[in-house]
């Protein structure tokens, strides 16, 4: 999924500056997961702000809405009737969401209430790790199912580096080398002659390479 | 005098492309820059202009250095981070390279290795305020330097493009200029009348614009820039000039000294004169001027 952080609020108050009628619009999907833009957030986050507003002895209006996601239209239809009684818009969803919900509604003012941070996995409540940056152009069948694009600090693709010591990597002794862990996955799969061979080069094309990437998939396309 | 005072004295100044060599033989390169030894202020050596691989500017402008010739040293912000931009541009200061140009360099999938990273790290604002701070001593992290270079900085403007507004343009050359940039160079130029917007509301005291004059090498290569290439306008009579002439290699050459005669007739800060592959030919360009 992919996995968020709540914005500081004091940035928050800052892109919103004089608003006075505002709309905080989470998504039920990852962010939910994440505890950092589902509906349970849309409401700490409203509070929080009502709060300051009337400390500051303000009249501003915040309102509350969660949608099943931000990155269809579908779903982000249904607040087209009431979005004139806002003067901005708080996107407590992803990257995506925030920006699916500014092109839709293009003279309304659209702030992120979340930083988008990568996708990942939940390890336990609270704990959420990197997997993949989505390369375009997948190599886990090649690392034992470990993505050395993730989670390797230099992306080397014929790993450990120098740096690799008792398992750890060299950028945090905290940081476990994906190397290490590359290594010994191989072998639990008796499969330690692959790490003997050298990777091709990457083709960093399908990655950011050659600007914004779409998907076309002819075959499911209306 | 070198390049720096000229441009500080308002005179008009020469700079040539010298395009370093794909591969390590650079006698071509230095051959045809020692024919115009004296003819050219200063040769400016671009970074792997449409990220197609080559020896790099700072190697490039080492070596005509190296042979007593003023050069500007191009910096893109596509193929190194911060720690390398900075330690580069110290390395150039410290061979006797003053003069920089920063780009921010063709994305690599329009080159020859397009399946390369670009780096980007630094935009070009960004760059031009480390460049300054390296100027004040210190670097990026703000830890103080043993020893401060110091640079002349020019930068690229798309002052002339057909595609762009003149108030973008403009406002391109203030927040740059304010960054430290001393001189902008433009895309090709074929006609005064594109440029003319911006030029007739640039701040000229303050501003060096020195557009690029491209060599153009046959009719087949003017008629593709004026159908293909969206910021260079070529005007229909230029091109009807160069099928209407017998020897069409010799007409691009005048043509090519034709437009730095009128440039500097008005009052432009100097030329970039581009012969992409044709160094060869920039000794009859500059007689003719
Ligand atoms: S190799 Fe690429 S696609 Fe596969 S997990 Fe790693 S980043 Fe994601
Ligand atoms: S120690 Fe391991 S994870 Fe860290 S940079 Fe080196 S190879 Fe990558």
């Amino acid at each position: 999924m992919i996995v968020a952080d709540k914005k500081p609020i004091e940035e928050i108050i800052e892109e919103l500056g004089a608003h006075e009628k505002i709309l905080i619009l989470g998504c039920n999907e990852c962010v939910t997961v994440c505890e950092a833009g589902g509906k349970k957030e849309v409401g700490i986050l409203a509070s929080a702000l009502r709060m300051y507003f009337l400390n500051q002895e303000r009249d501003v209006k915040i309102d509350e809405e969660t949608l099943q996601r931000q990155c269809d239209h579908e779903y982000l239809e249904e607040i087209r009737d009431k979005v004139d009684q806002y003067d901005a818009i708080v996107s407590i969803a992803c990257g995506v969401g925030v920006q699916f919900t500014a092109e839709k509604y293009f003279s309304t003012p659209v702030y992120p209430g979340v930083n988008t941070c990568f996708m990942g996995a939940t390890e336990e409540r609270g704990l959420w790790t990197e997997r993949c940056q989505g390369c375009g152009q997948c190599i886990l069948a090649r690392t034992g199912g470990i993505c050395p694009v993730s989670r390797c600090a230099k992306r080397v693709l014929n790993g450990p580096c120098g740096g690799s010591s008792d398992g750890k990597c060299e950028i945090n002794k905290e940081v476990i080398c994906a190397w290490q862990l590359i290594v010994e996955r191989l072998k639990a799969l008796d499969r330690f002659d692959d790490y003997e061979e050298l990777s091709p080069l990457k083709d960093w094309s399908t990655d950011r390479a050659g600007g914004p990437r779409k998907v076309v998939r002819e075959d499911v396309q209306p | 005098m070198g390049l720096q005072q000229k441009i500080e004295a308002k005179e008009f100044v020469i700079l040539a492309e010298m395009e370093p060599p794909k591969g390590a033989d650079v006698s071509r390169m230095v051959k045809n820059a020692q024919k115009v030894k004296g003819m050219v202020d200063a040769f400016v050596v671009p970074e792997m202009s449409n990220a197609v691989m080559r020896m790099s500017s700072l190697g490039g402008a080492m070596i005509l250095k190296s042979k007593g010739l003023e050069t500007v040293m191009q910096l893109n912000c596509r193929d190194r981070n911060r720690l390398a931009l900075q330690a580069d541009l110290l390395a150039a200061n410290g061979c006797g390279i003053s003069n920089v140009m920063v780009v921010k360099g063709e994305d690599p999938g329009l080159g020859d290795h397009h399946q390369a990273r670009g780096v980007y790290d630094l935009d070009l604002p960004e760059l031009l305020a480390a460049i300054d701070g390296l100027q004040q001593g210190r670097d990026m992290a703000g830890i103080e330097l043993n020893g401060a270079p110091e640079f002349l900085v020019g930068s690229t403007v798309e002052a002339g493009a057909r595609d762009k507004s003149p108030e973008l343009i403009l406002d391109d050359i203030n927040r740059l200029g304010q960054a430290g940039t001393r001189f902008f160079i433009t895309p090709p130029l074929f006609d005064l009348a594109a440029i003319e917007p911006v030029w007739k509301r640039v701040n000229r005291e303050k501003t060096t614009v020195i557009p690029t004059v491209l060599l153009l090498k046959s009719l087949g290569m003017a008629r593709y820039i004026a159908r293909n290439v969206n910021h260079t306008f070529i005007p229909d009579t230029l091109i009807e000039r160069i099928q209407g002439a017998p020897d069409k290699v010799r007409e691009c050459i005048e043509i090519a000294s034709e437009t730095i005669r009128t440039l500097k007739k008005e009052g432009f800060g100097g030329v970039q004169i581009a012969t992409i592959g044709w160094e060869d030919k920039l000794p009859e360009i500059l007689k003719r001027i």
